[in-house]
């Protein structure tokens, strides 16, 4: 037992952490991320695989579905978790986790072993009430609260509305917010428990014709808000037959109202309200905020190694590096992008979005500049990453007159990710789910740009 | 020359390829904190989702680990291998294709939408990279007018197969890339679908499955060597160490290339295996049996 214990402490002492990001939190995540990259810890793509999950922001609810609390619920055990509300507070929150998985596998973590009960497990953020996780005797973690009584089992109950949407095979597309898809592919299991008929309550898939007119089961799955290198805050609802996806509408989980603008557009809408700001902030923003949108459009890729160079270089920059020490790395970096011929095989044709389409859409920046597939957005990304980097030592104060931002025209009533949302059902139709995400990643809506300004609540729907 | 090694040998040898799968993994994460990791599977909970089919899980976490050391059997560490059975290409080709259904139950049992699209992915992938892959190793087979691997090993005691069976070798080392779902191949577990078929796994059926996927790996890897690059021979050294050097080589290639290049999609893929390698590998094979013919 011993032995265990300090087993069980080696194995925790570098957890393997899932970053969830809520819509508007772009300012902890980045903290968070950089504090992962110092600590050298492993990251998680999913509930099943980490130890720790590291919320960033606080997880706002989509619609009725608590689905930070079903993810939550879906990483086995041992488990910890940590809210980070604050950027500063990221590298004490993480080791509080790390803690608090320590603490839990020296002590707690074996004792559950014994007792049959669920009982209550360790959590590093003391302000939610203890979460049961569904132990039974077997000591397995069954994540769909079947075998538990505790607080954590409220995602069962009292959706009985959403019911046929639960098992995310359902029929209708309107109002399941029953399976805001914490993680998506754990959506079936969270909900129609101790119902009868179908097969454990889960309904059976409908049919429909696919594209090549075959029958085929179609699922309906949301994407987000919870995937690994995915907008914060974006939910598309999916109807997909294999991994094709005949249908997509997309939610946007609008932030909260913050006092913060937001985080990759902030220079110029400060200068959009009359503060003075120099060109070498507003080019070090957009910098930083292309290569964080490349390094996840390349980790979407599979391409680990330059996604986190891209990373690196992103805190770099944000970090205050020097001109002449940023313009080495990053000039390898989008030469190394270039010159792939196996990226521009793999993205091209992808998410094909003409000018013309774009203008009608009220798309500004990139994507409108581009003029064509996800590599061509790419091609951008990278000209203007090259471009911002020679602005960054330049002190004259910014023009206050047309501004664009990374991701286009700075207007607070019509922000430019607005226009990227509305555009991505149309681009994600008959797309492969790889292609999806390759859309989705090329064109990188920021999220936190809908946060309302003035007294505009509630949710908007793209 | 080929001769069966002593029957301890069916006991050492899953472990010898841990040893190698572990080492390999070690370097490409470039760091020693693997160990860490498995450890943290080990102490981590089995999981379960709603309505899973947890027969088909454990089979198939379980299977790919067992389908590699199967696999490995026939291959030749010098000029000695557990078994040398007379068909042992068959054999080879018989257990890695093991992995499409240890794969596909992975990916199918936990009811899942995201892990059971991992599991469509492999059954793609497989559609690719398996006709070119059958013909490179027919091709090998033909070169040496054998399917036992000793006599593949013996046919290349003058000129290894790589050298005038150049595409064949190539198209080999695409396809054991594939086979195990590695590198630019990972596409069933990629990231893009939170882990594929292993999205749902934890604790042990992750370990068994990830582990049993750097196993396949190793072995696919290895295969290459008694296939083309002349096994065990080679001057000064004793034949177990050019086998040990040349399966260093090839994983260190295959590594290498990982970094270069994204994951693949088998969309883009399959046409690729289709109209150019298939043909490309059908004419490496014609050449190959009109020199077998003329000798």
């Amino acid at each position: 037992m011993d032995l265990r214990n300090r087993l069980g402490r080696v194995a925790l002492d570098r957890p393997a952490v899932l970053l969830v990001t809520a819509a508007g939190a772009t300012r902890e995540r980045l903290a968070v991320e950089a504090e992962l990259a110092r600590r050298r810890w492993p990251r998680a793509s999913g509930p099943a695989a980490a130890d720790l999950v590291a919320f960033a922001g606080a997880p706002a609810p989509a619609g009725d579905d608590d689905w930070a609390e079903r993810l939550w619920n879906g990483v086995p055990a041992p488990k910890a978790r940590v809210r980070v509300r604050d950027p500063e507070h990221a590298a004490h929150a993480l080791e509080h986790g790390r803690m608090a998985l320590l603490v839990g596998a020296g002590t707690q973590g074996r004792q559950e072993q014994r007792e049959p009960a669920g009982h209550e497990r360790h959590d590093a953020d003391g302000e939610h009430p203890p979460q049961h996780d569904g132990h039974t005797a077997s000591g397995r973690s069954e994540h769909d609260g079947h075998t538990t009584s505790g607080p954590s089992e409220h995602d069962g109950h009292g959706h009985d509305a959403h019911q046929d949407h639960g098992g995310s095979h359902a029929g209708t597309d309107q109002g399941h917010h029953g399976h805001g898809g914490s993680h998506p592919g754990t959506d079936h299991d969270h909900h129609g428990h101790h119902m009868g008929g179908a097969i454990l309550g889960l309904p059976m898939a409908e049919r429909a014709d696919d594209r090549d007119g075959l029958r085929l089961d179609r699922l309906h799955v949301p994407l987000g808000p919870a995937l690994p290198d995915w907008p914060a805050g974006l939910v598309v609802r999916t109807e997909l037959q294999g991994d094709v996806v005949q249908r997509a509408s997309v939610e946007a989980l609008v932030p909260p109202r913050s006092s913060r603008p937001a985080f990759w557009s902030e220079p110029w809408l400060r200068s959009a309200a009359g503060a003075p700001v120099t060109v070498d902030e507003a080019a070090r923003r957009r910098c930083a905020a292309h290569l964080d949108s490349v390094g996840r459009f390349l980790a979407v890729a599979g391409w680990r190694d330059p996604a986190a160079v891209a990373r690196r270089a992103r805190d770099q920059v944000l970090g205050g590096a020097s001109v002449a020490d940023l313009r080495s790395g990053l000039r390898t970096l989008t030469r190394r992008v270039r010159r792939s011929w196996t990226l521009r095989w793999l993205t091209s044709g992808v998410g094909v979005l003409s000018s013309t389409q774009a203008q009608r859409y009220g798309v500004t920046g990139p994507a409108l500049l581009a003029d064509g597939d996800a590599y061509d957005r790419l091609l951008v990304w990278l000209e203007e990453i090259d471009r911002a980097v020679d602005a960054c030592d330049d002190r004259s104060p910014l023009a206050s007159h047309a501004l664009n931002g990374p991701r286009g025209r700075i207007a607070p009533e019509a922000p430019a990710s607005r226009t990227l949302v509305d555009v991505l059902p149309v681009l994600l139709e008959g797309t492969e789910f790889a292609c999806a995400r390759l859309v989705v990643a090329s064109l990188d809506p920021d999220l936190d740009e809908l946060a309302p300004q003035h007294a505009r609540g509630g949710h908007a729907h793209g | 020359m080929a001769e069966t090694a002593p029957l301890w040998a069916a006991v050492v040898l899953p472990v010898a390829l841990v040893l190698v799968a572990w080492a390999a993994a070690s370097v490409d994460a470039r760091s020693a904190g693997l160990g860490r990791a498995v450890l943290r599977l080990l102490v981590q909970q089995r999981r379960l989702t709603r309505a899973a089919d947890v027969l088909l899980v454990r089979v198939g976490t379980t299977l790919l680990p067992v389908a590699a050391v199967l696999a490995a059997v026939v291959l030749p560490l010098g000029f000695r291998s557990v078994s040398d059975l007379p068909d042992g290409i068959v054999w080879f080709n018989a257990m890695e294709a093991l992995a499409w259904a240890a794969v596909w139950l992975t990916g199918w049992g936990p009811n899942s939408a995201l892990s059971l699209i991992g599991g469509y992915r492999f059954l793609a992938q497989g559609l690719a990279y398996e006709l070119p892959h059958m013909l490179a190793i027919t091709t090998a087979a033909l070169g040496a007018e054998s399917l036992r691997v000793g006599a593949l090993v013996d046919a290349q005691a003058g000129l290894w197969f790589a050298v005038w069976m150049p595409v064949a070798f190539g198209v080999y080392l695409l396809s054991a890339l594939a086979m195990a779902f590695w590198g630019p191949f990972d596409q069933p577990v990629g990231t893009d679908v939170a882990g594929g078929a292993a999205s749902e796994l934890a604790g042990v059926d992750r370990l068994l499955f990830l582990g049993g996927r750097w196993l396949l790996f190793v072995v696919a890897a290895a295969f290459s060597v008694p296939l083309f690059l002349g096994g065990g021979q080679g001057p000064f050294l004793p034949a177990w160490a050019w086998t040990v050097l040349k399966t260093a080589a090839v994983l260190g290639l295959l590594m290498w290339a990982r970094r270069r290049v994204p994951t693949v999609r088998m969309e883009r893929y399959v046409e690729l295996a289709w109209v150019v390698l298939t043909p490309l590998a059908v004419a490496q094979a014609l050449v190959v049996a009109v020199v077998v013919l003329g000798r």
